[in-house]
């Protein structure tokens, strides 16, 4: 019943006191939440807690809420300020290991890197390629890559990353573009091809109505 | 659809953002445009490459809890005001975003002690006490600086020159009795000139009229100036600055004084011009020659007193010397006057010694003209200037001479004791 209804329905029902909503909301939102952050972090362990940080706060401001604020919206905006705050406070932190073996038993940043020898096969899984490209989205400037993965991952059009990052329109499609090209060059650099990487069609991800 | 409108819609198209009909138009011009073609295909290679990065991460099972329980806390929270179950926090609160108080709403409440009020006549009493200790403080520095006021103004005086005359008050009675005698002494002489009204005296009306315009000024001069004086008790403490008592003093003798035919006004060029004079045959000329011949103090005899004489005491002296003149004295009145108010100008230019000598020449004839009054307030007036430059030994003379000769004018004799008592203090009462 909950699932059919709207992020902003579900919202207004939990100010009515039902906690159900606010678990709908919950699961429609912890993984791409989760995701946006981890992709903007690259520290499972960090991402979680921003993300937990951000659900709290949400659950804290919901009585104040105003109907016409779009959810997602708001969701993303608290958890791209934490996600400042946190690049702030990482920043004369000692930049992670590369020999450091990655989170959930996967092999270090230096063991996913592919020398210049292009293993094929290797590089044709995805699952395998993607500390790669977390690499090079990590080496993307941070205005690129939050324009990137707020709408490529997370699926947020341009108008509302817009109204979120606070600059114009053309800006943020601006920022896009330069942030697929330098993932492109980035990638092709690490002798990722384009076959390989893509085993599935592009297609176009929107959040809030999985 | 141009080429730069194509160009700024192929992310567009690409994330599916466009409506089917702005896409139709966009796809229509790609089909047309090889460099559209290709920086489409550009941006869908980009993305075909970045499609791992799309694939969601799932956070640790223990994700949710918390969230859930501060869900239903705040749920219940703004539901009936009960937060219900209360979380248990084992790190920061602040970390989660909680709000403490809340938190903690059900723990115990510590009951505030009743004040205790105080008595009503407490508070009371303490007001009433400040307010007397106020007022008494402002009495006692208000005294202190009035002493202190006095004690700097009289030394200032004492500095500048300012002088302080103390002077008894005139008595309505004495006022009155002064005024009937004059009037009786008026209607005497009027007999006397009726007496003599055979004699062809035809000036004499003119000079009683001069002479009997002082009689009715002292009352207004005294009203004029009654914002100068200021009455305590039974003394009226005169204050005058050098300056406003020159200018009162000159203002009265001009007004009083009587106006010669010719020109001169001054005691000397009166008595020098009034010789000749055949227009006035009356005395003025005798006595003013006869004042200048001999010094004041050489053949002055006691006079008598006389039968009008107005107190100097009730009105500022300088004034009252001036205005206090009887109507009979209207002949040799200009000479003495004259003296006097050269004497006052003497004095006010720190002329001391010749004013000292013009009071005792103004004394000489003042007791020749039967006022002992003014002749001892002159002698008064030349102690004060003697002293005033150190000429101690001859102030002394002239106070003891005023001593002598007019026992009764105690208060000209107190104001010559008073200007010597610098280097005459008066005499300690003897000890036992």
């Amino acid at each position: 019943m909950a699932q059919e209804l709207t992020d902003e329905e579900l919202l207004a029902a939990y100010q009515q006191g039902d906690p159900g909503a606010f678990e709908a909301l919950l699961r429609r939102h912890r993984a791409p939440l989760f995701t946006f952050l981890l992709r903007m972090l690259g520290d499972r362990q960090r991402a979680e807690d921003l993300a937990q940080e951000t659900f709290l706060r949400i659950v804290k401001g919901a009585p104040a809420w105003e109907r016409r604020a779009r959810f997602q919206t708001w969701l993303y905006t608290v958890a791209r300020n934490l996600c400042i705050d946190q690049s702030r406070r990482d920043r004369f932190r000692r930049a992670d290991s590369l020999d450091a073996e990655g989170p959930d038993g996967q092999p270090s940043m230096v063991d996913s890197v592919p020398g210049r020898e292009i293993d094929p096969e290797r590089a044709a899984a995805s699952a395998r390629i993607r500390p790669l490209l977390q690499q090079a989205l990590l080496g993307l400037p941070p205005e690129q890559r939050e324009v990137f993965v707020l709408r490529e991952q997370a699926g947020v059009p341009f108008r509302e990353i817009a109204e979120m990052v606070g600059v114009n329109e053309n800006t943020v499609k601006s920022r896009m573009r330069y942030a697929l090209e330098g993932l492109r060059k980035a990638l092709a650099a690490a002798g990722v091809s384009e076959e390989a990487a893509s085993d599935e069609p592009v297609v176009d991800v929107r959040l809030g109505r999985a | 659809m141009t080429h730069t409108e194509s160009q700024d819609l192929l992310l567009d198209l690409a994330y599916g953002e466009l409506d089917a009909t702005r896409a139709a138009e966009v796809e229509s011009h790609l089909s047309g445009c090889a460099e559209c073609r290709q920086e489409k295909a550009v941006l869908d290679e980009a993305r075909r490459m970045a499609a791992p990065l799309r694939e969601l991460e799932q956070p640790s099972p223990a994700f949710d809890e918390p969230i859930l329980r501060a869900a239903r806390a705040q749920a219940q929270l703004e539901h009936d005001g009960n937060v219900g179950q209360v979380i248990e926090v084992t790190g920061t609160v602040r970390a989660m975003g909680l709000d403490a108080a809340r938190v903690d709403a059900h723990g115990p409440v510590k009951a505030r002690p009743i004040e205790r009020l105080r008595p009503r006549w407490v508070v009371r009493a303490a007001v009433g006490g400040s307010v007397a200790a106020a007022a008494a403080l402002a009495l006692v520095v208000s005294n202190t600086l009035e002493t202190r006021r006095n004690a700097e103004k009289a030394a200032a005086a004492v500095r500048t020159g300012e002088f302080e005359i103390r002077v008894q008050p005139a008595a309505p009675q004495t006022l009155d009795s002064a005024l009937r005698d004059a009037e009786g002494k008026r209607a005497k002489d009027q007999a006397e000139e009726r007496d003599r009204a055979a004699k062809p005296v035809a000036p004499e009306k003119s000079s009683e009229k001069v002479a009997q315009l002082p009689m009715r000024r002292p009352a207004q001069h005294d009203a004029a100036s009654g914002g100068n004086l200021r009455g305590s008790g039974g003394d009226a403490v005169v204050s005058v600055r050098k300056k406003a008592a020159l200018q009162a003093k000159e203002g009265a003798a001009d007004a009083i004084r009587p106006r010669p035919p010719p020109t001169p006004s001054s005691g000397e060029q009166v008595a020098a011009t009034s010789g000749p004079a055949p227009s006035t045959p009356s005395s003025p000329p005798q006595v003013a020659a006869v004042s200048r011949a001999e010094p004041s103090r050489a053949s002055v005899e006691p006079p008598a007193a006389a039968a009008v004489r107005p107190r100097r005491d009730s009105s500022p002296v300088p004034v009252s010397k001036a205005e206090s003149q009887p109507a009979q004295a209207a002949g040799p009145a200009p000479g003495a006057s004259g003296a006097e108010a050269k004497a006052q100008e003497a004095r006010h230019s720190s002329n001391y010694l010749l004013a000292a000598s013009l009071y005792r020449d103004a004394a000489a004839m003042r007791s020749r003209d039967g006022d002992p009054g003014a002749a001892a307030w002159d002698l008064a007036h030349a102690v004060e200037c003697l002293s005033a430059v150190a000429r101690f030994d001859e102030a002394k003379e002239v106070r003891d001479e005023l001593a002598r000769l007019y026992p009764s004018e105690t208060t000209a004799l107190a104001a010559a004791r008073r200007a010597l008592r610098a280097v005459d203090p008066p005499v300690a009462p003897a000890e036992h």
